[in-house]
């Protein structure tokens, strides 16, 4: 064998103890989750936390995202311990799974700065998003301004296009003239440029928009803790069958302890 | 093919040469392997959808919305017998065939035209500096692109290009709020325009001089000399940029996912100057959003099948391409 082969050789050699010897020192259990993108940054923030703790020392944790169906066909298929889901169970949703409910999370309307819209009912969002019956913003109660409303949305594959579908809508789809985008960043950002807009997004996403009382109530994090509002989801840990061993100690001390509820209370609605 | 290159082999076979020869020949065969798969693999993933809808797939004339279509789709019952698979999918084929054919266009003329300036018109000092930045705008990330579409030039055509009458005309059926397949073309021609001039400007340096040279000879000036014999034993390479640009945009899903106004809204030239601003979603920029999805079966099978779509698409280009430079080769003599 020439010098370079050895050379090459040995580099790889190398390469692969370094890659062998952390994970042999490690030696902790590893729980993976898998899942939506509104949920990751709760739950980098709950597992950081969770590892600090006692009964928490002896995992680790790897985190990646992909959106709720992804976390949810990860779990059923075991490759994941946990899926995250920012979506109720579905219809078409593998069987034998257990959706664990974590955390709330509230969904505002939301319009540009220049149509400062105060209130809007369940049946003007209906009116806008299904038929169109309304579209003119003229015909909104309350609306300062008038010319075409341009309603805007999510695609069909999210947990938010779902949970507004469901909690809005009254589990109707939304019609195919709204606007389909693949983020709540790109609702956001649509609302922002376009004076006629009007969007739905998660409670993080609001600033630099009009946020829109839904019936009555403002959309805050207060309300959505005191069930005012109606506009709320839940996030869940999603398991294949009950949780066990790491998964459920995890899980336990997410949805019963101080530390947690206080993290989760930062951005989110926590169940206490 | 190595007595047409010239290379005899020299004496005995030389070892290194020989292995070489086997390694290189190795990893061709593994590319072609790996093609020939996942060719096979998005077709057998796809054929439900195709099956499921026969001509109706790809008819203008199914009527259905794509749109609502999706989402039955993604809603589909766990049982798999029960499974929707029904897509009418023309809307968004008409989008891809829309964008990417306007966008070729537009930047083949300016293409060449830039080109001819940068080999035969322009100082020495611009030259130096219009070369290297034709070849660094060529590399740039396309979601560099699409930020820039959403913040700037979205922007721009809402507030400043569109009446608000227009917008009146169409409120319930499209928004016309800037997103649009109007801009989703104009930032693609942005985009595939370099890589042409890149292309072309190295096509017209390798025509012989001598070419060029005898034309204006007999007395014709410098532009028409570059017009009629440059450009001409240039058009083989002229057309092969083409191809290339056309399928970078067949298959440019983000900045178009971004700016085109995800609807699958099937834009009417019979509107007039509003036609430029509805929006529309090709096909590439669907499978980006809904991407999510892939967890559903019949959903993942729809999306191979636009996915399938495009892979056909990309090898007739391809095939077509070969088959017009041929053609023009056998005209032109050219040395390309």
């Amino acid at each position: 064998m020439s010098r370079k082969g050895i050379r090459l050789l040995a580099v790889l050699a190398a390469v692969s103890l370094l890659a062998v010897v952390p994970a042999v020192a490690q030696a902790k259990k590893i729980i993976t989750i898998s899942g939506s993108t509104s949920v990751y940054p709760l739950e980098i923030k709950l597992a950081s936390k969770w590892i600090k703790t006692k009964k928490g020392k002896k995992y680790g944790f790897k985190i990646l995202q992909g959106g709720s169906n992804v976390g949810i066909s990860d779990v059923a298929k075991g490759r994941v311990s946990i899926g995250a889901s920012s979506r109720d169970p579905a219809n078409g949703d593998p069987g034998g799974l257990v959706f664990n409910r974590i955390a709330r999370d509230a969904i505002c309307i939301i319009t540009n700065p220049s149509n400062p819209l105060g209130n809007i009912t369940q049946d003007t969002i209906k009116k806008i998003f299904l038929g169109p019956t309304f579209t003119d913003w003229s015909q909104v109660p309350g609306a300062p301004i008038s010319g075409g409303i341009d309603p805007i949305g999510r695609a069909a594959t999210s947990g938010t296009h779902d949970a507004f579908r469901n909690i809005f809508l009254g589990g109707t789809n939304q019609g195919s003239f709204v606007a389909a985008k693949s983020s709540n960043g790109l609702v956001q950002q649509s609302v922002q440029t376009d004076n006629r807009g009007i969007g739905y997004v998660s409670l993080a996403f609001t600033s630099g928009v009009n946020v829109v009382n839904y019936n009555g109530v403002a959309c805050t994090l207060r309300n959505a803790a005191s069930f005012q509002y109606g506009g709320v989801r839940s996030f869940y840990f999603v398991t294949r069958g009950a949780p066990v061993g790491g998964v459920k100690k995890f899980i336990g001390w997410v949805t019963h302890s101080n530390k947690a509820n206080k993290i989760i209370g930062t951005d989110w609605v926590p169940l206490h | 093919m190595r007595r047409r290159f010239g290379l005899q082999k020299a004496g005995p076979r030389n070892r290194s040469d020989q292995r070489a020869e086997l390694l290189l020949g190795a990893l061709a065969c593994v590319v072609l392997a790996l093609i020939a798969g996942m060719i096979f693999f998005v077709f057998e993933k796809a054929w439900p959808s195709f099956t499921h809808n026969g001509v109706a797939w790809f008819s203008p004339w199914a009527g259905g919305n794509a749109d609502d279509e999706l989402v039955a789709i993604f809603q589909s019952p766990g049982d798999p017998a029960h499974y929707v698979y029904t897509m009418h999918a023309w809307p968004l084929i008409y989008a891809t065939v829309l964008i990417t054919a306007t966008a070729v266009v537009i930047s083949t003329v300016f293409a060449v035209l830039s080109a001819m300036f940068i080999v035969e018109f322009a100082p020495a000092g611009i030259r130096r500096v219009l070369e290297p930045v034709v070849r660094l705008l060529a590399a740039v990330p396309s979601v560099i692109y699409g930020l820039i579409g959403i913040l700037v030039v979205v922007k721009f055509f809402n507030d400043h290009l569109i009446a608000q009458s227009a917008k009146d005309s169409v409120a319930g059926v499209a928004a016309l709020n800037g997103f649009s397949w109007g801009v989703g073309a104009l930032i693609l021609t942005v985009m595939i325009t370099p890589i042409m001039i890149a292309i072309v400007v190295d096509a017209l340096r390798s025509v012989p001089i001598g070419w060029k040279e005898g034309s204006v000879s007999l007395g014709v000036n410098r532009w028409r000399a570059l017009w009629t014999v440059s450009v001409r034993a240039a058009r083989p390479a002229i057309v092969a940029a083409a191809v290339l640009a056309t399928a970078r945009a067949l298959g440019e899903a983000i900045m178009l996912s971004m700016v085109t106004g995800s609807v699958g809204f099937q834009p009417n030239p019979i509107d007039g100057f509003i036609f430029f601003i509805e929006p529309a979603r090709p096909l590439a920029a669907t499978i980006v959003d809904n991407a999510e999805g892939l967890s559903v079966t019949p959903f993942a099978q729809t999306l191979y099948a636009f996915a399938a779509v495009l892979l056909v698409s990309a090898a007739f280009l391809s095939f077509g391409g070969w088959y017009i430079r041929r053609r023009l080769r056998a005209y032109t003599l050219s040395p390309i």
